[in-house]
């Protein structure tokens, strides 16, 4: 029952029984993400494209990510997509290569389909890697220090210290409901129910943030909040920086320079 | 007759720790009131749920009602004659008011809407709660949260009930009134419980739960009882 | 409902990503720092119910309740949405990290929006005229995010224009289903706690 939302190892974890993406700082992995991201959805060229993917495939494996549970969330986001890629050879304008039921498709949307398919899970799994595997907390106190206006954090803060405790919150009401023989279903039973049981959570949310509230003046709050944090950089974040921009320097230098066109 | 729950070797852990039952016994016969006790994270809530379902045993034989429960469809009948009373009354009330509480269990056994407001009116009227009929429940006192839970799980008409805690936080008057209904009360029960003196009014039978078994507590029961009377 | 990151034009992603911080400058400038408490346990409860999975048909959809969050949070939606975007695309890899402000934007634009349709009627001391109020609160949201969804993907390109148009299509069933929720939700609210409702976080 005691389901995790989100599933990363505690804070406690020693430095040294951690992979190297682990060790690296916060901040440094955030950066990362956001610059190979930024160059990957500049890619047009299949082989830096999948070079890329490469890439992502290999931060998993430095971040000591379970492969197969991570390849499922990726897929996942695959099935969302997959109705707009699938219609895209349909839709874009170009060289008929194939007729499907009387509707030709294109190479061009072949190649354009392709290429999101490529771009998405490539900065999917790279930003998993490198900034999903922290700590929610270790994520705000790293964006407070990337400048990120405090009170953004401070709201950041306060919704991942939550998000646990209403969860669970909600799988005991959601076990009550079941143990009174209640099965979602298409009636509009099922609908006022789980309104009900929103609107329950909403209630008791805000009225727990009065309680709070009122926890934080006993203890002399007044209108200031302080972000705590012991984040340094190390010598091996510039390694990491060094290497990491060598990497996206490769992926536009294959795109730009037309080293590899096909 | 046979038994209304009869388990037999239930072994349980949550994932990542030590398993918290490890071959539990266990018999409710009708017309019983059996009290189960043990410290907490002993896993007697855990078994509760284990009995209706919610939760799956890793080893061992729920028989319920006459037949053995295995996948989730031949549970929610039993879900339905077993009526189970959480610990927490907030966590099984989430309906604005007290009729729509109530109502939710009949409603989800298929029952009409006018249907379900003849039951609420009577499991009401049979609780002496039918001023609260109206009222909201998020804004009932403790005491009246936890007999309002009692009237949402009676109006599904179980065979057996399951109280989890019944008394936790319960002022001494609401506790009395709640031995009151439930001795008058012709369901057997599960109680899980830490009051003695509610314990010695309500139960027929107490079993402990400790190391993830089941053992009579020491003397047996009516030791139980004599050590609250010489209190 | 998340666009991925590779499909948008450059331009939009720009564009969304300056809407987007301006939503969220616009909404920290109105929560003191006395609210950031119920702000962000409000955030969390959205977040969890975003989890919750509901019956359509023969499948299953999981919630967005935009238009409830911006009923309740006001302009304080937008950093609130941002902060949950940004949550789902680190940790469950939904949605992508160059897309982040026009999801941002797609999602609590539209609740925004919802907050200035609906908060006078929500408060009506009636619940069953401010659960009516929700229900169309929930739907326009809904709405709204789909259409600005299908707008940032057919500014990218031509090609997209069907894949937008479906978009639309397949949410109509959702929007049935965001206002049913958002009705049940007020209309529990109205009676239990009005202050949810009237007190813009």
């Amino acid at each position: 029952m005691a389901h995790q939302v989100f599933a990363v190892d505690a804070e406690e974890i020693p430095d040294r029984g951690r992979t190297i993406v682990r060790r690296l700082d916060p901040r440094a992995r955030i950066l990362a993400a956001c610059g190979f991201a930024v160059a990957v959805v500049a890619l047009k060229s299949f082989a830096p494209l999948l070079l890329a993917l490469a890439g992502g495939l290999v931060l998993m494996r430095l971040a000591d990510m379970e492969p197969l549970p991570t390849l499922k969330r990726v897929a996942m986001m695959d099935g969302f997509i997959v109705f707009m890629l699938v219609l895209l050879p349909f839709t874009t304008p170009g060289e008929t290569v194939l007729t499907v039921a009387g509707f030709p498709a294109t190479r061009e949307g072949f190649v354009l389909a392709a290429q999101i398919a490529l771009k998405a899970n490539a900065i999917v799994l790279a930003a998993m890697a490198l900034v999903g595997t922290m700590e929610p907390v270790t994520l705000g106190h790293a964006l407070y220090r990337l400048k990120v206006p405090e009170n953004l954090v401070h709201l950041m803060l306060f919704t991942v210290r939550y998000i646990d405790v209403i969860h669970q919150e909600y799988q005991r009401m959601r076990l009550a409901m079941r143990a009174r023989g209640f099965r979602p279903a298409n009636t509009r039973h099922t609908y006022t129910s789980f309104g009900y049981l929103i609107g329950m959570m909403l209630v008791r949310a805000l009225e727990r943030s009065e309680r709070i509230l009122a926890a934080m003046k006993c203890r002399g709050f007044s209108g200031r909040l302080e972000v705590l944090d012991t984040l340094r950089y190390h010598r091996r974040d510039a390694a990491f920086a060094v290497v990491a921009a060598l990497f996206a320097g490769a992926l536009l230098f294959m795109e730009f320079a037309d080293v590899a066109a096909f | 007759m046979s038994p209304l729950f009869d388990l037999t070797g239930i072994r349980f852990g949550y994932p990542g720790r030590p398993a918290v039952l490890n071959g539990v016994d266990l018999r409710l016969d009708a017309g019983e009131r059996l009290c189960l006790t043990g410290f907490n994270g002993a896993g007697k809530s855990t078994l509760l749920h284990i009995m209706v379902g919610l939760l799956k045993p890793d080893a061992g034989e729920v028989v319920a009602f006459g037949s053995p429960r295995r996948a989730e469809a031949e549970f929610r009948e039993v879900r339905r004659r077993a009526g189970l009373v959480f610990q927490d009354p907030d966590d099984q009330l989430f309906c604005p008011t007290v009729a729509e509480d109530v109502a939710f269990g009949p409603l989800n056994l298929g029952k009409s809407r006018a249907e379900a407001a003849e039951i609420v009116d009577r499991v009401l009227e049979s609780l002496n709660l039918t001023a609260f009929r109206n009222r909201i429940t998020h804004k009932l006192s403790g005491g009246e949260k936890r007999l309002v839970t009692l009237a949402a799980v009676l109006a599904m008409e179980p065979e057996a009930l399951l109280l989890d805690e019944p008394t936790n936080a319960l002022d001494e008057r609401t506790t009395e009134r709640l031995v009151e209904i439930l001795c008058g009360l012709p369901q057997a029960m599960v109680i899980v419980s830490h009051d003695p003196h509610f314990r010695a009014k309500v139960v027929t039978r107490t079993v402990r739960l400790e190391h993830g078994r089941l053992a009579a507590p020491d003397g047996g029961p009516e030791h139980d009882c004599c050590r609250v009377a010489a209190q | 409902m998340h666009i991925v990151d590779g499909a948008l034009s450059t331009e939009v992603v720009i564009a969304g990503g300056v809407l987007a911080a301006g939503g969220i400058a616009l909404g920290l400038k109105r929560l003191p720092v006395e609210k950031i408490p119920a702000a962000g346990v409000l955030s969390a409860t959205f977040f969890v119910a975003s989890l919750v999975h509901v019956p359509v048909g023969p499948s299953s959809v999981h919630l967005i309740m935009n238009g409830l969050a911006g009923l309740i949070l006001g302009w304080a939606a937008f950093p609130a949405l941002f902060i949950g975007l940004l949550l789902q695309a680190v940790f469950f890899g939904f949605g992508g990290i160059t897309v982040l402000g026009v999801n941002t934007f797609n999602i609590a634009f539209p609740a925004v929006l919802a907050y200035y349709a609906t908060r006078r009627g929500c408060a009506n001391p009636n619940p069953k005229v401010a659960a009516a109020w929700a229900a169309f609160g929930g739907a326009f949201a809904i709405a709204a995010t789909t259409a600005c969804v299908a707008v940032a993907l057919a500014v990218s390109g031509e090609q997209f224009v069907p894949a937008a148009k479906l978009v639309f299509v397949t949410h109509i069933p959702i929007m049935a289903i965001e206002a049913a929720i958002s009705a049940a939700v007020v209309f529990l609210a109205a009676r239990v706690k009005p202050e949810l409702l009237r007190s813009e976080v």
